[in-house]
């Protein structure tokens, strides 16, 4: 039977061999074989092409590989719950460093922390802040940290380092010397630490001392303590060289009080009467509505002087011995403020920023007299402020030199650099056989010890704050530690051998034991959660005002002062403490080196500030011809036998007698150059080393008053002929009698409130009924926004005291630019909100104004219409909005800004450019652009590239969020959701900010009734949604100094 | 013969014994030969200023404007002081060309070319300083209306500057086409008279197939008039549109409403300035002394004379402004420009614009050559300090003292500008080498009415009583 078959087509059914033969040869064409013989028998045959291939291709493989970076991203397997992405966090913690406070919040977007915000539930501050805490942020990133604790100058490991020290602490001898501590359980902690090693001492020691009034205290009261000051409640204030609103023990405390006091009304048209006597000009002094100038060695005379006048109005005895005033000014102005102070018993304050224990007791004594006790001073809450005493580092480094110190252990403190014998405190350390320096950085301290054991950044860590006895405060960190860094705290718990070494198990057990029976209610966990959210934990109600009894002796106080205060030598020297940089520790900075100083407007240096009287003599008159200069004469001073060199400020206001140089400079040394420099910038960091000069060696010790003495009376000052260039930011120092300010005293404003609106309205009332309408040429309906939102902002002059918070809190928010010394010289710098500081009157004795100018955001914008591509526009929502895109530089718009807030990138100052290796040269700048320290950036926020023009741009990226918090509601944006970061940073609040078309809101409320308003430059029709109201000195209206606007022509 | 007699009154326009060949010969000289030492030096020179002028551009662009010396307050000053500096030289040409020859002003004939040459290249250097001031040249096309898929995103038609961009634009456009279409007839020339290949098949292109024929001198004669019809209100909105920029703004010393005029009289004034400083170098060095006359000097000193007396009067008027107004920004503005740190800026902008232009009243020196020359180099020294003074000492006492600046110039600031007087001599040179600098039909359309020889013949008909010579012309063919 024929099997069955199946065919696929005709030509296998027809032709079966065929096909066969064919499906068998599949290649039916005639392959190349020919050609295979030459190709195989070829040097290079298959095989080995095939190797070389292999081996190529892996070759370029690796290489390539070689050259592929590694970047990580890693998402979130399990996401935690409070983190989103670009969603913020915030955690409520505390700033205590160095015996300052402030309560804060820490701002962290994915994970980082990238601002600070005073904490609103504070009764201290009230949610201001400083600079300082503003700046405090970028120091978690300085790279210059220590990253691993060290032992003779070589890493090593922690393990390795206690069980080095631990032998070391066996052999007493131990002294630990600190800064001033808040923390209680820190300080629980060093007790057991003492108590685990007897004999070990405690050293505190403050860079700058407040000693004196620790000292007056004892003396007075029995109590080495300090006082809660109440500003607030003084109708008069009378500060004797405090600078209470800059850098005095608690500014920030201080300033909020201070502005609660000025703030004047319609309603309330009352505000404290301020006067300041000080040598040199400070923050506080620049506020004051009567200021006299004294030098150092007149101390006394205008302390006596005081107290005696005092205790004459009211009938008490008075002292013997006070000299006369040599100036009639001081000696009228000692009885004017007498008078003043008498007439406002049981609300007059006297604070006295001596360190001088004798003229601080007077002080207690004019203020016992006052009955300040209880209202204005409050001795039931002691603050713990400063704790230094002096004549305890007095004993240490004579102790460390005899060689009693076997273990010495430096937390918090530098004397290597701000003891006033540095080069003593530095020898004697070599006599001291184990030394442990707990700083953040290889500082002129740290680098003398044998062991670094560098603490956390305050970000980073676990802690608690004491600031005023039953005023709790709780600090939390914003991220983990970045360095194998490990905190003080715990440190000291292993050292000390405790079972539990972590610090937040620590803290938690000192606050269960010691806080929560005090404020705790119910359960632990529950109280200890919402303090941690709360930040604070502080008695329900304040606790009443408490007095003490004043037992000490005047009379005696006033000889020793007499005896001890040494005569004038002519030119005396004063020393202060910048509102920046302060004693040092902020000194590598870029954000408070670049802080113009609110007096003298100049950053990157300390420098000697003369009076134009003085500057006569020196040859180093600043005039309108050689304002704009700043290569300014370089003196060489003399001091105690020390000489230094110093660029001169000529600054109105200091007394011609008087000169003043700010310590906090000269990190690492002074005249650092070449690989001294580069050294001190890598340790100590490269904002802080080579700028500046320090003159901690200047300060001197007063054995009678047993404490340090911050002035010298002699000091011979010299112009050496060279020039040395300060970055200045604001060269011309009057406002010509423009009515860009407008001041009126307390009086008149009390008698003509409506006078200053008249002014005003003449003015504008020229250009039609309806200002806003009339005066253009334009469609007025082009301006006018009356439907949905409008932002406003309005700065009270009276209550700005010109800190600079707000400064460094614009620059913290919105990316703003360090540029460095050489390019603020050439006004270059990038601050998006400055200060103005104008001077008026006598040199001698000049008024201070300052002046807050950031973008007016003007509705009838003179930038906007003049930029060719329209990179500058109006919203619909009142801002003044930047495309920085669509910004190709022509600098017109900055041109044609007439309040000169506009900002452009003159050089890459963020690396952000195509163009490769043009960043500026400078230290701080390079700095800046590192990867560690760009973490501080703010994501929210564009940063600029080279050739844009950038301002203020009312932190929209904050509105913004509010908006859509609110609509995420379904409801408008209610007033004080939105905040910018200047407003929000101010610890007067002198800064208002919302919506003028809610009639709820505050700033509505100021455009409708207050009638200080007023805005700068508004005759031009620019229309600024930026108000200020008018400056009210609380003094008498013949003492106003006012002048016309210039117009010689 | 009768319509080419002109007073023999009037000065002659060429001296000495011309006829047509020797018109050509003298100003085609120059391009036949080879060029002297001075020429090379001059030329080596140049080339050398324009690299260092590249450099430094190059070093802005690289490192951003902070290199230069402006800042937060003073955001512009070289820069935009050049460009407007160059620009307002860049008047003169097309202001001989075009309006004098509307107006018939048949000593034109001598310079124009020079002129109009020299307004392109200044034209060619202002226009460099808006461009590489910006911080972003590579986006400095935004700046135009093109179509674009962002909307469209079109520039901001309020802005002065970009009506600067379309001012200067046409001005170098329409002044390029003038100058241009006036060289044709005297390339064609060159092209005639070459002897190699290369520079007939070169001139033989550059001259466009001119042949001479009366329809192209009918043609060319048509353009000229409607290109001058064209030019003459550019001449007038050029800098009337520049003085917006700064007259729009609400700057104390910018906003000021004559500026535009003010601006104009300035430009013209140091147009002619340098018109004079190149041509009295020009007809010395390339022997064309009787073509460019001491009369032709004389005729541009007096325009000297009368615009600085026009600016004169524009500065007067905004000091009288300052007090009469009881302004106090404009006050302020004014007494700071006069007695502030840059007192001396002002002081020599007064010198050199006001009061040494009045010398030009005195006839002896109006023909004075060397002195000529001084004052032209003088009067353009005085106008870039006015547009200095204009610019910088506005913006660096302004509204707010807090932000009262100096302005001190960076070596890229100076680079950049010497960078232009390389550009432009180098171009010049160039043209004074490859071009005729005087235009040889043009003279040769006057010659024979403004010849010196030919007005020679002109006593004879003087002589005549006017009986006589009205009779002569009522019986003539023609």
């Amino acid at each position: 039977m024929k099997q069955k078959k199946y065919w696929k087509g005709l030509e296998e059914l027809q032709d079966e061999a065929g096909y066969e033969k064919a499906m068998y040869n599949e290649f039916r064409e005639e392959l190349p074989l020919g050609e295979s013989d030459a190709f195989l028998s070829t040097t290079t045959p298959r095989r080995d092409f095939l190797k070389y291939l292999g081996f190529s291709i892996t070759a370029a493989t690796v290489a390539a590989s070689c050259e592929i970076k590694v970047r990580k991203a890693i998402p979130y397997l399990n996401k935690p719950e409070e983190i989103t992405p670009g969603i913020p966090n915030y955690y409520a913690s505390s700033y205590a460093l160095d015996g300052d406070y402030c309560p804060i919040v820490i701002k962290t977007r994915d994970g980082r922390p990238i601002k600070i915000e005073g904490n609103t539930l504070s009764s201290i501050t009230g949610g201001g802040t400083s600079a300082r805490v503003q700046g405090s942020v970028l120091s978690l990133y300085d790279t210059t940290r220590l990253r691993y604790p060290m032992a003779d100058g070589k890493e090593t490991t922690w393990a390795a380092l206690d069980k080095q020290v631990a032998g070391s602490l066996a052999g007493g001898g131990v002294v630990l010397l600190t800064g001033s501590i808040l923390s209680p359980s820190v300080k629980q902690a060093i007790n057991e630490f003492i108590a685990r090693y007897p004999g070990t001492r405690h050293v505190v020691n403050d860079s700058v001392s407040y000693a004196g009034m620790l000292m007056a205290n004892e003396a007075s009261y029995g109590k080495r303590a300090l006082p809660s000051y109440h500003f607030e409640n003084a109708k008069c204030i009378v500060s004797i060289g405090a600078d209470f609103l800059g850098t005095w023990l608690s500014p920030v405390e201080f300033a909020g009080q201070y502005g609660k006091a000025r703030a004047v009304s319609g309603e309330n048209p009352s505000m404290s009467q301020h006067f300041q006597f000080e040598g040199h000009v400070s923050l506080t002094g620049s506020n004051a509505d009567y200021r006299y100038t004294h030098k150092p060695s007149e101390l006394p005379a205008v302390v006596l002087g005081l107290y005696n006048a005092v205790a004459q109005t009211l009938g008490r005895p008075a002292l013997s011995g006070a000299p006369a005033p040599t100036s009639k000014r001081v000696a009228d102005g000692i009885k004017k403020a007498a008078k003043a102070l008498a007439a406002s018993q049981g609300a007059a304050l006297v604070v006295s920023g001596s360190n001088n224990t004798q003229v601080q007791i007077l002080v207690n004594g004019i203020n016992d007299m006052l009955g300040a006790g209880g209202k204005t001073i409050d001795w039931n809450t002691p603050v713990n402020y400063r704790q230094g005493v002096d004549a305890d580092m007095q004993q240490l480094v004579n102790d460390m030199q005899s060689g009693s110190v076997k273990t010495l252990l430096v937390y918090g403190a530098n004397p290597a650099y701000d003891y006033y014998e540095a080069d003593k405190f530095a020898a004697a350390l070599k006599k001291v056989p184990a030394s442990v320096s707990f700083n953040d950085h290889l500082d002129e301290t740290t680098r003398l010890c044998k062991y670094a054991a560098p603490d956390h950044h305050y970000l980073e860590s676990w802690g608690d704050a004491e600031p005023k006895t039953g005023y709790y405060s709780l600090q939390q960190p914003g991220i983990a530690p970045l360095f194998k860094t490990r905190q003080f705290l715990e440190t000291l718990l292993k050292w000390s051998g405790a079972a539990e070494s972590d610090p937040l198990a620590y803290i938690q057990n000192y606050w269960k034991t010691n806080i929560f029976p005090q404020y705790g209610n119910g359960d632990w966990q529950t109280w200890w959660d919402q303090s941690l959210q709360d930040g604070v934990a502080e008695p329900k109600t304040a606790p009443a005002f408490g007095t003490a009894a004043f037992a000490a002796d005047v009379n005696d106080a006033a000889a020793k002062l007499l005896s001890a205060t040494p005569k004038s030598g002519g030119v005396e020297i004063v020393f202060y403490e910048k509102v920046g940089v302060g004693t040092g520790r902020h000194a590598n900075n870029p954000w408070l080196q670049e802080m113009p100083d609110p007096v003298s407007k100049c950053t990157w240096d300390n420098y000697l500030c003369i009076s134009p009287a003085m500057a006569e003599k020196l040859h180093a008159v600043v005039n309108r011809f050689n304002e704009v200069d700043f290569h300014r004469p370089l003196a060489s001073v003399k001091v105690n036998g020390k000489e230094l060199k110093l660029p001169i400020l000529v600054l109105p206001g200091m007394h011609p007698e008087v000169v003043a140089v700010a310590v906090g400079y000269g990190r690492g040394g002074n005249g650092l150059n070449g690989d001294a420099l580069k050294t001190a910038r890598r340790n100590i960091g490269p904002s802080a080393a080579g700028v500046g000069t320090n003159v901690y060696p200047w300060v001197s010790y007063n054995a009678t008053s047993g404490t340090f003495e911050y002035s010298a009376p002699k000091a011979e000052v010299s112009n050496t002929g060279e020039t040395y260039l300060l970055a200045i930011t604001q060269s011309h120092n009057s406002f010509e009698g423009r009515p860009i300010i407008r001041e009126t005293t307390l009086k008149d404003f009390i008698e003509h409130p409506e006078e200053l609106q008249h002014e005003r309205k003449e003015e504008l009332g020229k250009y039609g009924e309806n200002f806003r309408d009339d005066a253009t040429l334009y469609f007025p309906d082009v301006f006018n926004h009356p439907q949905g939102i409008h932002w406003g902002m309005s700065v009270d002059l009276s209550t700005c005291i010109g800190c600079s918070a707000c400064t460094i809190a614009c620059q913290a928010e919105n990316n703003v630019s360090v540029v460095g010394k050489s390019e603020v010289a050439r006004g270059h710098e990038m601050h998006w909100l400055r200060i103005d500081r104008y001077f008026a009157g006598d040199p001698e004795d000049p008024q201070v104004v300052f002046q807050p100018m950031m973008c007016q955001h003007c509705d009838n914008a003179p930038c906007e219409n003049v930029c060719p591509v329209a990179a500058t526009s109006h919203s619909d929502e009142g801002l003044n909005q930047m495309i920085y895109n669509r910004c190709i530089g022509t600098r017109y718009c900055e041109n044609n800004c007439p309040y000169k807030v506009r900002r452009f990138n003159w050089r890459d100052w963020n690396g952000a450019d195509s163009f490769a290796d043009n960043l500026w040269d400078d230290p701080a700048t390079l700095e800046m652009n590192e990867s560690l320290t760009r973490m501080v950036l703010n994501p929210d926020v564009t940063v600029r590239g080279r050739g844009v023009m950038e301002k203020c741009t009312f932190c929209v990226q904050r509105l913004q969020d509010a908006k859509l918090q609110a609509k995420k509601e379904d409801r408008p944006v209610k007033d004080g959701e939105a905040q910018t970061a200047c407003q929000q940073a101010c610890p007067t609040h002198a800064i208002a900010f919302g919506n003028v078309n809610d009639k709820e809101s505050k700033v509505y409320e100021i455009r409708m009734k207050n009638q200080r308003l007023y805005g700068v430059l508004e005759e031009l029709h620019t229309l600024p949604n930026v108000t200020y109201l008018s400056k009210v000195r609380n003094k008498d209206p013949e003492d106003l100094f006012q002048e016309g606007p210039q117009n010689v022509l | 013969m009768l319509l080419k007699y002109e007073s023999t009154v009037r000065e002659p326009l060429v001296d000495g014994v011309k006829d047509y060949h020797q018109v050509t010969v003298d100003i085609v000289r120059p391009i036949e030969g080879k060029p002297g030492k001075l020429w090379y030096a001059g030329l080596i020179i140049s080339i050398a200023l324009l690299i260092f002028g590249v450099f430094s551009v190059y070093w802005e662009v690289y490192y951003g404007i902070g290199v230069w010396g402006v800042n937060k307050s003073i955001g512009w000053a070289w820069a935009i002081t050049n460009f407007v500096w160059w620009v307002g030289i860049g008047h003169a040409g097309t202001l001989i060309s075009a309006i004098l020859l509307l107006f018939r002003q048949g000593w034109r004939t001598g310079v124009n070319r020079a002129a109009e040459a020299m307004t392109i290249f200044a034209v060619m250097c202002a226009g460099q300083f808006p461009i590489w001031h910006v911080g972003r040249v590579w986006d400095v096309f935004f700046i135009f209306p093109y179509p674009n898929t962002r909307g469209p995103l079109w520039p901001n038609f309020n802005s002065p500057l970009l009506w600067d961009v379309f001012a200067v634009s046409t001005y170098f456009t329409v002044s390029l086409l003038f100058w241009y279409s006036g060289l044709l007839p005297d390339l064609a020339t060159i092209r005639d008279r070459a002897k190699t290949k290369l520079r007939k098949f070169l001139y033989g292109v550059a001259s466009f197939g001119w042949t001479g024929s009366t329809k192209h001198w009918q043609r060319h004669e048509a353009l000229s008039l409607v290109l001058a019809g064209l030019a003459t209100p550019l001449v007038l909105s050029v800098h009337s549109v520049v003085s917006m920029d700064f007259a729009t703004s609400v700057i104390p010393g910018w906003h000021t409403t004559i500026f535009p005029p003010y601006f104009v009289a300035g430009a013209i004034f140091s147009g002619f300035a340098m018109v004079q400083t190149l041509l009295i170098v020009t007809r010395k060095i390339l022997h064309l002394e009787e073509y460019i006359t001491l009369g032709h000097i004389e005729a541009m000193n007096k325009i000297i004379m009368l615009t600085g007396s026009i600016v004169g009067v524009a500065y007067l008027s905004e000091l009288f402004v300052a007090w009469y107004s009881g302004a106090y920004g404009e006050g302020g503005a004014f007494w700071w420009r006069i007695l502030g740190p840059y007192w001396w800026a002002y002081v020599i902008m007064m010198t050199c614009n006001v009061v040494s232009p009045q010398v030009f009243w005195f006839k002896k020196l109006r023909r004075n050559v060397p002195f000529t020359l001084l004052m032209s180099v003088v009067v353009n020294i005085g106008m870039w300090f006015e547009r200095f003074v204009i610019i910088v000492l506005s913006l660096y006492h302004d509204w707010l003292p807090s932000s009262w600046s100096y302005f001190s110039p960076q070596w890229p600031d100076i680079g950049f500008y010497v960078g232009t007087f390389g550009l432009f001599f180098t171009c010049y040179f160039l043209f004074a080498k490859y071009f005729p600098v005087i235009a040889i039909a043009e003279i040769k359309h006057v010659l024979k009415t403004s010849g010196e020889n030919f007005k020679g013949k002109m006593h004879t008909i003087e002589a005549k009583t006017n009986e006589a010579f009205a009779e002569e012309v009522a019986h003539a063919h023609h």
